[in-house]
């Protein structure tokens, strides 16, 4: 099936042990086994956790000792009311209606694409994945250097085509976004791209054999072969970018640092500022407790469909 | 920290992108799946050289003197000349070395942590009977689901509290726990013969001596997949060495990179040049582990 | 292996941290390269330039919490306010200038109270910055604007002011003054408070340290009103942004230009230009203008008495070099440069320098300050009223709801 690696969990969550493994002695060997990685997991994923859920009911301040004042609901009740929050939710939502759709429908016809070129694959790669595996940071300096006003590449090859003083992509609130969007699937395509190829791998050459010895055009195989048995790979895929923009930042922060004003401000970027500018870890574990989640409620979802399509295969 | 992947099949090292396209086809289809597949070729090839046009942007301008790249992007392109000039000037600015040294430090220490912890603890998960093997498995399933980064404002302030920030261990320590590799290692183990290990018990060696030198020796795959992957994960996390670091000596490749512009002005090629001097090492890394990285990848979801 | 054992410079070495880019920038490189001079060569000093605004104060606070901030560091007054109070800052005691020969009468005294918080001093000033009126003599020559000197004659109020634009716009077929509205947050606030506080009746924006909004919303109204006839009038642009609306005035698309007065190192790399700056003309009842000053802060740390002479040295050492500061505009706040002869001879930073006596800084809050929250909300919605995009109710009401969050939240710094 398609990107096995990835959705075949029946093998890592397998049920409970077999009897005839079982081994009184064990118990201690394994938890010793355990305890390195525990500890790790304890002190920085449950810990913080907790700790994010006590503090967004106090006036935690960065600055002060202890979890401040007790305040109840009140920093959900402030976020849940400010403008800010929900406008932050929203560029998020828009991020992810922006970068996802291209970020499908590319990496599927280019992966589609190099699947049927024998010449180039080396160069494919080298164009679509290794952008991927570059730090955001190096990522955004080449961008903000080609979306620069009046003088960038992007400025300048805009006016070969006749448009005149072309707005500044990161300086307009309305395109801002796109900016930052058309910057993301640039970055990030070969990930997609490398998934598709793994689900590409898969499908059954003798299927393409048998519909090209009943005649069936190239086109005609991608249509009722391909697309069908690639659909698992993009609910991944799909599910993938939605978690991914949810915990959207690295762009934001380094291309337009959330503004003009506002407009690019993401869910992660006003909690940030929230706790390391304004201090206020109280209010920043509130949000971040919301953010968490619907984070999580999409992770539960996606299992579940993984779940159902395991059981469905 | 970019766990978003739920299980892997290490033992799948068959992912290559160059698949041939069906060969043994009906003659009369041939001629039309070979002009098909040409136009696909060309079709990509397009993209692919659109898709390389930033990368080459950034380094024609960082080839080109500071004083032509202000000028704007038209001069830069009439600029017919080469100079090394921009990464004199990062390389002896010094900062760099810094970041490069931050940046390995950090990374290397993590991915040892990761990758032995993370075995250890696959390897209970793989051979080991035990009670509260059930509640150990979902506490790891539900550890997939946790965004580490929604977790950045607690853990900064347990870092603080521990008078850790501004230390490499800030930005080592709360990456560690990558909890996707446990799922990855105890996947591969249930993988490996079990005949080997029943001997050894036999003989009387223990769980620690058949993990060390049974398991791990024939964990070579899985290990530098994992390897590779926390290190190009803990390499270029920003969110975290951000907050957690705030000395310039201290930074990190992403944190120092993300401060720089402000700094420059408008040097343009000296910023496009520490952008390719910070990316470098990565791409170095891709020539010499591409198909680990790819599986890797592919494996387990990197994206975060 | 700095990040594991702890950070180890020599001994004397000071670690100063700074906002300053631009033209500002390259002066202060030459001023901290003489104090490399004077103290034995590059080891003496470790300077690390941010960009300013939010992210600079988040990192010396960062660093400061995390015990290893550097020995000195740039603050503006209106931001150190906040971080003494959030006990970021080591307190600057008589002794302590002392130990350099310094006393507090040695600065002007209303920039030196800015930075005194419950009678304990926080603060060096180094400056005060106010915003200024920028003009382009060739530009103003033509339009009659200048005097027998070749100097702006005064203008007094808003009808002088409208004719005095609507003279330039005949001459440059363009605009008659700039000022940035796109992309920017603190240019239009700063133009907005100079104008408002010139006004009989002006309230401080927020008071009871940020609690209460208290600006008179008449006032407020009636001002935005005015600024957006400016521009909706076509006597000012109104979509320009930081870098534009310096351009219209440097290339005689506009006569005049409004901005902080460090944009002079810039006005006066521009070949053949020829330019004058004077306080932003009093156009309603009283001079006042915008402004904020820079000064040193000390970050709370473990300090020997050898680090604390060091990093008071150093500090010495800058404001001797006041003068060289000046240069990028800037009005010293020591008042041995400030009243020495040749400042009183520096054109045109003497014709301007007067506007510090009418300084008006922001109203202090937590969320107040240069680059602070305060602004970037208040100047946003200025920006869009200039613009045309937003009515001054408009603003107002959307000042009052984003303002209203922060008003109402405990204060976390204390």
């Amino acid at each position: 099936m398609s990107a096995p690696a990835i959705t075949k969990p029946g093998a890592a969550v397998n049920g409970p042990p077999r009897k005839d493994r079982l081994r009184a002695g064990d118990t201690k060997p394994a938890w010793l086994f355990l305890a390195p990685f525990a500890l790790f997991y304890v002190l920085f994923l449950i810990w913080p956790t907790v700790y994010m859920v006590i503090a967004s009911f106090f006036n935690t301040s960065i600055v002060q000792e202890g979890f401040g004042s007790f305040t109840g609901f009140g920093n959900y009740q402030e976020m849940l009311t400010r403008p800010e929050f929900w406008s932050a939710m929203w560029h998020t939502l828009q991020f992810t209606l922006y970068t996802t759709p291209p970020l499908v429908v590319l990496s599927f016809v280019f992966a589609i694409l190099a699947n049927r070129v024998r010449r180039g694959q080396a160069l494919f790669r080298l164009a679509f994945f290794v952008p991927f595996i570059l730090p955001s940071a190096a990522i955004a300096l080449i961008w903000n250097f080609i979306y620069t006003p009046a003088s960038g590449l992007l400025a300048v090859v805009q006016g070969w085509f006749g448009v005149e003083a072309p707005s500044p992509v990161l300086g307009t609130p309305s395109i801002a976004m796109i900016g930052i969007a058309i910057t993301t699937v640039w970055w990030t395509i070969g990930f997609n791209f490398i998934l598709y190829l793994a689900g590409l791998q898969d499908i059954p050459r003798e299927l393409y054999e048998a519909a090209a010895l009943d005649g069936a055009s190239p086109w005609q195989q991608i249509r009722w072969i391909t697309i069908p048995m690639l659909s698992r790979t993009t609910t991944l895929v799909i599910l993938l970018q939605i978690i991914a923009s949810l915990k959207i930042f690295d762009q934001v922060y380094l291309m337009t640092g959330g503004g003009p004003g506002i407009s690019t401000e993401v869910a992660l970027g006003l909690i940030t500022t929230s706790a390391f500018t304004d201090f206020r870890v109280g209010a920043a574990s509130a949000a971040s407790v919301l953010l968490f989640i619907v984070i999580v409620i999409i992770a539960v979802l996606r299992q579940l469909i993984d779940r159902a399509q395991e059981r469905r295969a | 920290m970019a766990t978003t992947g739920t299980s892997s099949s290490p033992r799948r090292t068959g992912i290559s992108a160059a698949a041939p396209p069906p060969r043994r086809v009906a003659d009369s289809s041939k001629n039309s799946t070979r002009a098909f597949n040409v136009v696909c070729g060309v079709v990509l090839g397009v993209f692919a050289i659109l898709w390389l046009i930033p990368s080459f942007w950034a380094i024609k301008t960082s080839l080109t003197p500071n004083s032509v790249s202000a000028v704007g992007a038209e001069e830069i392109l009439r600029y017919g000349g080469l100079t090394f000039e921009p990464y004199a000037n990062i390389l002896r600015g010094g900062a760099i070395w810094d970041w490069y040294l931050a940046s390995f430090f950090t990374s290397v220490v993590t991915t040892l942590l990761t990758v032995v912890t993370a075995s250890m603890s696959g390897y209970a998960l793989s051979r080991l009977q035990f009670r509260g093997r059930n509640l150990v498995f979902l506490l790891m399933l539900a550890g997939i689901m946790i965004p580490s980064q929604v977790l950045v404002v607690p853990i900064f302030q347990m870092l603080d509290a521990v008078s850790l920030l501004n230390t490499y261990w800030a930005v080592i320590l709360p990456q560690v726990p990558y909890v996707i590799a446990v799922f990855v290692f105890k996947q591969f183990f249930d993988g490996l013969p079990k005949e080997l290990e029943e001997s050894a018990r036999i003989d009387g060696a223990g769980f620690w001596r058949i993990y060390r030198s049974i398991i791990m020796p024939l964990s070579k795959p899985v290990i530098s997949a994992m390897a590779i992957l926390t290190f190009v994960n803990v390499w270029n996390n920003l969110l975290l060495p951000l907050f957690v670091v705030a000395n310039p000596e201290l930074m990190t490749i992403p944190v120092g990179l993300a401060t720089v512009q402000g700094s420059f002005g408008q040097r343009y090629s000296d910023i496009q040049a520490s952008s390719i001097l910070g990316a470098l090492p990565l791409v170095i890394l891709f020539l010499l582990f591409q198909r680990r990285i790819v599986e890797g990848v592919a494996g387990t979801g990197l994206k975060g | 292996m700095a990040g594991v054992a702890g950070t180890q410079l020599a001994p004397g070495t000071v670690t100063f941290w700074n906002l300053f880019g631009g033209g500002d920038g390259a002066r202060l490189q030459l001023m901290l390269e003489e104090y490399e001079q004077q103290h034995g060569g590059s080891d003496a000093l470790q300077a690390a330039t941010f960009a300013w605004g939010n992210p600079y104060y988040t990192k010396v606070s960062l660093a400061t919490l995390g015990d290893k901030p550097p020995d000195v560091a740039v603050a503006h007054a209106t931001r150190a306010t906040n971080l003494a109070r959030a006990g970021l800052l080591t307190e600057i005691t008589d002794e302590m200038l002392a130990s350099v020969g310094l006393s507090s009468a040695d600065f002007t005294p209303k920039v030196w109270e800015s930075t005194v918080m419950d009678g304990k001093a926080y603060a060096v000033p180094l400056d005060t910055h106010p915003f200024v009126l920028f003009y382009n003599k060739a530009v103003c020559r033509d339009a009659g604007l200048l005097d027998a000197n070749d100097e702006l004659v005064p203008i007094q109020g808003t009808e002088q002011w409208e004719a005095a634009l609507t003279a330039a716009k005949e001459v440059t077929g363009a605009y008659g003054a700039s000022v940035a509205t796109v992309s920017e947050t603190a240019t239009p606030w700063r133009f907005f408070q100079t104008l408002y506080s010139q006004r009989n009746g002006s309230t401080p924006f927020l008071s009871d340290g940020g609690t209460e909004l208290t600006f008179d919303e008449a006032l407020v109204a009636d001002t935005l009103a005015y600024m957006q006839s400016l521009t909706a009038s076509g006597l000012m642009p109104q979509a320009t942004d930081y870098a534009g609306s310096q351009t219209l005035m440097f290339t005689g698309q506009s006569a005049f230009y409004l901005q902080g007065e460090w944009e002079i190192t810039t006005a006066q790399s521009v070949e053949g230009l020829e330019f004058g700056m004077v306080p932003v003309p009093t156009l309603f009842d009283q001079p006042a203008c915008q402004a904020d000053s820079h000064a040193f802060v000390l970050p709370t740390m473990e300090r020997s008495p050898e680090q604390l002479e060091l990093a008071m040295g150093f500090v010495k050492s800058m404001l001797d070099q006041s003068l060289a500061w000046a240069e990028g505009g800037h009005v010293p706040a020591y008042l041995p440069a400030l009243r020495s002869p040749e400042y009183a001879a520096m054109e045109p930073q003497s014709d301007y320098a007067e506007a510090a006596d009418y300084a008006v800084y922001d109203a202090p809050a937590w969320y107040s300050g240069s680059g602070s929250n305060f602004e970037n909300i208040v100047g946003a919605q200025i920006g869009l009223v200039m613009q045309g995009i937003a009515s001054p109710e408009e603003a107002i009401a959307s000042m009052r709801s984003q303002l209203g969050t922060y008003a109402r939240t405990a204060d976390p710094l204390s």
